[in-house]
């Protein structure tokens, strides 16, 4: 069970199915490792169905069903991927996005400990991104943009608000100031939400554009 | 003891109303294990019937027919292939049927949002919204107590509330497009959004637990 959470409304967004895909994606992950969470979702999804249920019915197609049978047995389905016999290491969702292994990913070093691959950019413009923090590096003082979000998926860090560790969905803002040290005992991996980069200068620009092309 | 006669009118509609729902409830739950283990047509086709015309009004809902007067025809025939497909994963210990259904709905509506934004990444609707994984074991007990207590409770809500929460399950906006068009501030429509779904789903919990 972790400490931080995605808030109550980010989850009725995720249920309904709308919002920025990096941030969905990061609240799948959190899900997880979560149960409450997950029951929140499901009990959104509960109500949601309902709403549903008493919409009033929009007439379909004549043709629709005799449609929809010459489609299926003119597509065989394709067979279902085969079930995940052992667990895997991070949530599905993230082996889904790194399906070739952490080390095929395209990585940047912005300093000795700390590595950094962009995952995706989704439709708001928000990137997803993997860190993979080596065990007690400490990244310099610095803050956020925006309304940006770390959600460890192995080890832990702390900084001066916490000690994180896996599943836990660490809110970021203008008004964070942190300087996050990785646990010493094992190194640490987070997805993170961030706004796209934009120019910035000064020696630690990179930590609010780890994304930026240099 | 006329309160009380009026009282146990009221018990037994609601009694009934809620035989009728379980009963509708189990009904589709057999049509879709029989999909699922025969590939039965007729129970497909008894599916297609109820859902395919809520699945159309939700397309219309979120504004699919904008964009293309045959896309909420387009999301019927996805869900109901979907259906077709992943029968096998609907587990009735788990969720009601309308429940499964609706989450496929939203799945395939995503997916067909982003193909018309132009927007791909590697991953599906189903990677990111899991139709499989609750593991809880009073699933089935707890979807059934809040959709008895929604279907209950949705008529008293006020109106404003009961047009938000609409709006933001039916009609794919966000809180922010909600507050953008009704031009209210953001604050009030999470408020709203809470205030609702705490009623929706939790004052049915107060009362029988």
């Amino acid at each position: 069970m972790t400490l931080w959470h995605p808030s109550s409304d980010q989850l009725i967004e995720f249920s309904s199915g709308v919002g920025s895909s990096a941030r969905n994606i990061a609240i799948s992950a959190h899900l997880d490792f979560c149960p409450d969470c997950k029951r929140q979702v499901i009990e959104s999804e509960s109500v949601a169905a309902v709403i549903f249920e008493k919409q009033s019915p929009v007439a379909v197609a004549d043709h629709g069903f005799a449609q929809l049978m010459d489609r299926i047995t003119s597509q065989p389905a394709t067979s279902p991927a085969a079930k995940r016999t052992a667990p895997s290491r991070f949530p599905p969702v993230v082996e889904k996005l790194i399906a070739h292994g952490t080390e095929s990913l395209p990585w940047r070093k912005p300093m000795k400990n700390l590595r950094v691959s962009q995952l995706l950019t989704d439709e708001q413009g928000l990137i997803l991104g993997l860190h993979h923090m080596k065990a007690g590096c400490r990244v310099p003082q610095h803050t956020h943009r925006g309304h940006e979000i770390s959600l460890v998926i192995e080890g832990g860090f702390s900084d001066q608000m916490g000690s994180y560790g896996p599943g836990d969905f660490i809110h970021l803002s203008t008004e964070h100031h942190h300087s996050p040290q990785a646990d010493a005992d094992g190194d640490c991996w987070l997805l993170s939400v961030v706004e796209a980069p934009v120019k910035l200068t000064g020696p630690l620009g990179w930590i609010l554009n780890p994304f930026l092309k240099a | 003891m006329a309160d009380s006669a009026i009282k146990s009118v009221r018990d037994n509609i609601g009694r009934v109303m809620t035989e009728q729902q379980i009963e509708l409830r189990e009904h589709f739950a057999n049509q879709l294990e029989k999909v699922a283990t025969d590939k039965d047509t007729r129970a497909f086709e008894a599916i297609y019937s109820h859902f395919a015309p809520l699945i159309k009004a939700f397309g219309v809902s979120s504004g699919l027919s904008y964009q293309g007067d045959h896309l909420p025809e387009e999301l019927v025939q996805e869900v109901m292939l979907s259906i077709w497909r992943k029968a096998h994963l609907f587990d009735r210990r788990k969720a009601a049927p309308s429940t499964w259904i609706f989450t496929i709905a939203r799945n395939q509506r995503i997916d067909i949002l982003r193909r018309l934004r132009k927007y791909q990444n590697d991953l599906n609707a189903d990677d990111v919204w899991d139709l499989t994984s609750d593991t809880d074991l009073f699933g089935e007990i707890r979807d059934t107590r809040i959709q008895k207590n929604v279907n209950k409770e949705l008529r008293n809500l006020p109106m404003d509330q009961k047009q938000i929460v609409a709006k933001v399950f039916l009609e794919d906006k966000s809180h922010q497009e909600v507050a953008n068009e009704l031009n209210l501030p953001l604050g009030t429509v999470k408020s709203r959004v809470r205030l609702a779904m705490q009623k929706l789903k939790l004052t049915m919990g107060v009362n029988e637990l």
